[in-house]
């Protein structure tokens, strides 16, 4: 059975990014897979709120706005599976008593939101220059009714699909046995599609890595190309 | 000097010397005794040095490391020259905005000839080229407005007149470095006055308004430009006057 978009089982959307796009926060992104598309912006290391403020380590908060509406409990927690993503993989401690703050807006939900909205962090982090242990990505599949497994679902396929899972992998010690950086699984699915969910998505994140290195470089090469000239 | 490379966070740069294969005695005795700097963008973490930041990575004397990147937020750095806004003022010193995480605090004594009987007096809003003095990241930043070895101002202290404008911290060192394109070019047709702030701000003062405001556009146009891309659009913001 083809799938609503004619794509083979396991392959992902197209990807697109723009980096730094908005003028005033201290880094963006804009991640895209196919109709799906998050635009993150990071403000820090600033001040913060003495509430906040740890003596040893920055805070860092994630604000999620949903493409319509106020957010509510669904974005919330999307808010706080983007923050428990990434939290260990800031050096905080550089930035003791200070904010990192990441604003993440969606603009279009097609499907596969939490691993596009943790990519679109992920590389506004990186614009925004806050240090970071590993380069992180995300990637979904679902586990369609007939047991097909298919990577980055569109909005008509996660609907009908059994279950639903989303892996985050760091790229060093990817495919070396290294384990994920985050899961999300829901559904009924047993420990068989489990396991063969993670490899599609170990896999799929392997891509997305790939697409983010060659953004990230590219951004870079340009800049040093004024510097050197 | 190995080649600089492009780096992501979690890259490992290599620190073994490179140039030492014909001779490996001498190599050995260098890589034990030898001592690593590591500069921004660069961690230690485990065995191995890793990019925490992305950029360009540049090594010295294969005994010193660091990556250059593009960042808008300053994080203040000893000894760095700054462009701060006066927020409040306390019985022993200014709190200066510098666009870091937490206000720069500039000492009353911090300034040229300055005595507890002689201190000087800046207003609210009143515009600094400073130098940062103490930077790290557990206290807040210090700056002064003179140099504490010779008690002179060397150029820093208030800057009356003007016009500042913010730009990345990438453009800010470009700027300072010696012969930035876009300020040799202006120079050669505009008379101007300009101070830059390696935390993205720089201080333009010219002979007229419009002058200020073509000098702040050529240099926040000249982000993405090369040396000749910089000549050309100079020469047409000269034009268009």
């Amino acid at each position: 059975m083809a799938r609503p978009d004619r794509r083979d089982p396991d392959q992902i959307r197209a990807l697109n990014s723009v980096l730094g796009q908005l003028s005033r926060a201290d880094g963006s992104a804009q991640f895209s897979t196919g109709s799906t598309s998050v635009v993150c912006g990071v403000y820090g290391p600033v001040d913060v709120k003495l509430f906040d403020e740890h003596l040893d380590r920055a805070h860092v908060e994630v604000k999620l706005r949903p493409d319509i509406g106020i957010p509510g409990p669904k974005d919330k927690w999307l808010e706080s599976a983007i923050l428990q993503t990434l939290e260990g993989n800031i050096l905080a401690h550089l930035h003791p008593r200070t904010l990192v703050q990441i604003n993440v807006q969606v603009r279009a939900d097609g499907g596969s939101l939490d691993a596009c909205a943790i990519n679109a962090a992920i590389l506004a982090l990186v614009d925004a220059g806050v240090p970071l242990r590993l380069m992180v990505a995300a990637a979904a599949c679902a586990v369609m009714p007939d047991g097909r497994i298919v990577v980055d679902p569109v909005a008509e396929e996660a609907e009908a699909a059994r279950s639903l899972h989303t892996f985050a992998f760091a790229e060093k010690g990817l495919g070396e046995g290294e384990g994920p950086v985050y899961v999300d699984s829901r559904g009924v699915f047993g420990i068989e599609e489990y396991d063969a969910c993670y490899g599609v998505c170990e896999r799929a994140v392997g891509r997305v890595l790939a697409f983010m290195r060659s953004a990230v470089e590219s951004k870079v090469t340009k800049e040093s190309h004024v510097a050197g000239a | 000097m190995a080649k600089p490379r492009v780096v992501l966070p979690g890259d490992i740069v290599d620190t073994h010397t490179h140039s030492g294969s014909d001779d490996e005695s001498t190599m050995d005795v260098d890589a034990e005794s030898r001592v690593l700097r590591l500069g921004p963008g660069l961690a230690q973490i485990n065995d191995s040095v890793r990019a925490t930041a992305a950029g360009i990575c540049h090594s010295k004397d294969e005994t010193q490391f660091w990556v250059t990147s593009n960042k808008r937020r300053y994080v203040a750095a000893e000894g760095e020259p700054v462009i701060g806004v006066v927020v409040a003022r306390h019985a022993e010193g200014y709190r200066v905005d510098i666009g870091s995480a937490h206000d720069a605090l500039l000492p009353l004594l911090a300034f040229e000839g300055a005595t507890k009987r002689n201190r000087p007096d800046l207003a609210l809003g009143t515009t600094v080229y400073a130098r940062v003095s103490v930077a790290n990241s557990l206290m807040d930043p210090e700056i002064e407005c003179y140099n504490a070895n010779t008690g002179k101002a060397e150029g820093y202290g208030e800057l009356s007149e003007g016009y500042a404008i913010k730009c990345s911290l990438g453009l800010a060192r470009r700027l300072f470095s010696s012969n930035a394109p876009v300020l040799v070019a202006l120079g050669a047709s505009v008379p101007m006055e300009i101070a830059v702030g390696l935390n993205g701000r720089v201080w333009i003062n010219t002979e007229t308004p419009a002058t200020t405001v073509l000098v702040a556009n050529a240099i926040k146009n000249s982000e993405f430009l090369d040396a000749k891309q910089c000549r050309q659009m100079v020469k047409e913001l000269l034009e268009k006057k």
